[in-house]
């Protein structure tokens, strides 16, 4: 659940988005900047949450009543050194929460630390990872709820996707990306499986509505609407115009669906429309090529 | 035995229908309550809930019916009930001190022989701790239904009685006056009295839960709930009056009352209570089936659309809000504009910024894009869809208990919802 402790959109003195130079942080910056918020972008570059006080560096370019969005993550986490590198990232976000007078944090986690085999997730389905990468997410959730002072938001997402993704994933990116090359798209069994798969403008705006209304709470950052694997990779084929095939291999998993109940959503911000899957595949493929 | 004197210590919607029934029956009642303000209003006959024939019945009963505010009154009863309401909290949990305190004044000024009953729904283990000689006191599983209370209070189909001994005859006046409604008795001790009522809605839960389960699965392959739902009314093991009707989530609080009771006892004595939580998962998830509706359907396609809204009451013929299905789904609409219309509750009750009451349903569809009918109210019936249709802007109409005929409505071009069935049937 999500509640606000702004009913009005109220901008903050100032966002610092740690993570600003990734995907979803650069999302997130552009969306802040756009609806004037002062924002200070802070990459690897700037701070290195792996060194030697990392924690300390970040925390000397806080202001009291800052909101600090924390993206950076090495995800997906898939190894034990990943895992330990992430919970020294997070041990050092928690110095800076537990030691800076913030007005609000904002923990983009992800929709791994669900069970694998809940059909129907929400905000309250319990939080039962079966992955490294949604254990890592969780215990960075659970640190932070630890020792933040300040109002704290844990954003969830499904799958992300967008143009600018550097992940090359199982999904619509990479569909995206084989479609505009003309190759053919290879799919795990049929591409039975439904996932939800949430337009990075999407949760750039759901964060920035967090950071308005000052909300604490979980929410899952998500479309509403659950594709097959095939229907996406036909959606990208179709959009490309392109010549690709889309080809099914033996299976070698049992299939698994997963779909959202969006209610803590509609009740959190009912102005907000999810962008639907084959618009937003659209305009990742438009950005693409304009980029 | 000649019928005793009943005394009913609080003039709650379950006193007052409890009370009415029983001097229905012939017995002089005395309705009991502290606050002044109401016990004017009822004895000049204005109640102050709303429920099918008790304004006729409290009338025909005239002077056998007396409200007073004096507690002393109550002393010269043979039987009294405690029917004060047991207010819960947020999660369900019962607040009983409000009753403690009443029957700790209630206890002094009882005659001699008189037995105390308490009416009221309360958590197991309550009764049994009230200090009374255990051949006075009971505790009765109360039968209160929205809508319905008076047919419930007038023709029970069995009462449940909790006794400190239940082999053991029932008190003469006490047993008169459940005589005087003919049917079955069923004596059974205190905790399992207490514990017969929670069971008894855990029943209903459950089918409902099959019902919400079910119906939305219907929704999504093209079955209709309404189709299946004769064929298991006539397995016997099912039965004609099972709770197999879709709805908004298990509304009233009683249910939920329960539902947290046994979750609190299951994690005291470490009992399993898993499907309860589903059960509670599942409401909640089905409550805002019509919530999700008009955000896919309607909010997504126009800016600043208006909402028609029938109906806000918790349920029809009541004029109770508490835990409403129509409340909960509006409130999350406070960015829109709604036009709405009950037939007994003011636009007030809403508390919706944007909202605007309307004197008919067909004035508050007028210009609709979208009609919400949340509470099944008769009246709603006798809309005509091509009459409704005719005044919308917009064509959907988001109807979860078919108040509507769906044929009609399809017919006269609306995009008619109905829970437990397709789009378009």
């Amino acid at each position: 659940m999500l509640t606000h402790t702004h009913n009005a959109l109220t901008r903050p003195s100032r966002v610092v988005v740690m993570g600003a130079g990734g995907f979803v942080g650069g999302a997130i910056l552009a969306r802040l900047k756009a609806l004037d918020v002062p924002v200070l972008p802070v990459s690897r570059t700037d701070v290195d949450l792996l060194g030697e006080g990392g924690g300390a560096a970040l925390a000397a370019l806080l202001h009291p009543g800052d909101v600090l969005v924390a993206v950076s993550a090495k995800a997906p986490c898939k190894t034990p050194a990943m895992m330990e590198e992430n919970m020294r990232m997070v041990a050092a976000l928690c110095q800076v929460a537990a030691g800076s007078e913030l007005a609000q944090v904002v923990n983009i986690s992800s929709d791994a630390v669900y069970t694998d085999d809940a059909p129907l997730v929400s905000e309250f389905t319990p939080a039962a990872p079966a992955s490294l990468h949604g254990t890592m997410h969780l215990a960075r959730e659970i640190m932070l709820r630890g020792v933040c002072k300040a109002p704290l938001a844990v954003l969830r997402p499904s799958i992300i996707y967008g143009a600018a993704d550097p992940h090359n994933g199982y999904g619509p990116n990479r569909f995206r990306r084989l479609a505009a090359e003309g190759k053919e798209i290879t799919l795990f069994g049929e591409g039975e499986e439904k996932r939800d798969h949430v337009f990075v403008d999407d949760v750039a705006e759901l964060v920035a509505l967090t950071i308005l209304h000052g909300s604490r709470g979980v929410l899952n950052l998500t479309s509403g609407e659950s594709h097959s694997f095939r229907d996406v990779a036909e959606m990208a084929v179709r959009l490309a115009g392109s010549a690709s095939t889309v080809k099914g291999t033996p299976r070698q998993n049992p299939i698994t669906h997963r779909h959202f109940d969006v209610t803590v959503r509609l009740r959190a911000f009912p102005t907000f429309r999810a962008t639907p899957l084959a618009e937003g595949m659209a305009k990742a493929r438009r950005d693409m090529e304009n980029n | 035995m000649s019928l005793p004197v009943v005394g009913f210590a609080g003039m709650t919607h379950l006193g007052l229908v409890s009370a009415t029934a029983v001097t229905a029956r012939g017995m002089p009642t005395v309705c009991y309550d502290p606050d002044q303000a109401l016990v004017a209003r009822l004895r000049n006959r204005e109640l102050p809930v709303v429920e099918p024939d008790l304004d006729d019945m409290v009338a025909a009963n005239g002077d056998r019916q007396t409200f007073t505010a004096d507690l002393a009154d109550l002393s010269a009863c043979g039987v009294v009930y405690i029917a004060k309401d047991v207010p819960t909290d947020d999660t369900g949990k019962s607040d009983t001190s409000g009753i403690a305190a009443l029957i700790e004044q209630i206890l002094p000024i009882l005659g001699e022989k008189a037995v105390l009953v308490i009416l009221c729904q309360v958590p197991p283990g309550f009764t049994r701790k009230i200090p009374l000689e255990p051949s006075r006191l009971y505790y009765q599983v109360e039968t209160l239904i929205f809508g319905r209370a008076v047919e419930r209070a007038t023709q029970p189909e069995r009462y449940i009685v909790g006794c400190a001994a239940p082999d053991a005859p029932l008190h003469p006046a006490f047993e008169a006056v459940l005589a005087a409604f003919g049917c079955p008795i069923l004596s059974m001790r205190y905790e399992s009295a207490e514990l017969a009522k929670i069971s008894i809605n855990m029943c209903l839960v459950a089918s409902v839960s099959v019902a919400n389960t079910m119906a939305e699965i219907c929704e999504k392959i093209g079955a209709v709930w309404s189709e299946i739902v004769p064929a298991l009314k006539l397995d016997r093991r099912i039965g004609q009056y099972s709770y197999l009707s879709p709805g908004l989530g298990i509304a009233g609080g009683n249910l939920e009352r329960d539902l947290a009771t046994v979750l609190r006892f299951s994690e005291e004595y470490g009992t399993d209570s898993g499907v309860v939580s589903a059960w509670i998962a599942n409401s909640r998830h089905r409550r805002d089936w019509a919530l999700r509706l008009v955000h896919e359907s309607a909010l997504r396609e126009k800016v600043d659309p208006v909402l028609a809204v029938w109906g806000l009451a918790y349920k029809e013929n009541t004029h109770s809000t508490k835990n409403s299905p129509s409340l909960a789904t509006i409130a999350p609409l406070a960015p829109y504009r709604l036009r709405v219309f009950d037939p007994v509750i003011p636009v007030a009750a809403a508390n919706h910024p944007r909202a605007e009451g309307a004197t008919s349903p067909v004035e508050a569809a007028s210009g609709a894009d979208a009609l919400l009918i949340l509470t099944p109210w008769p009246v709603f019936r006798q809309a005509d869809p091509a009459a409704v249709a005719k005044v919308m802007a917009g064509r959907l109409v988001i109807d979860p208990y078919a108040v509507l005929d769906h044929q009609a409505a399809t017919t006269a071009g609306l995009d008619h919802r109905v829970l437990g069935a397709p789009a378009a049937v």
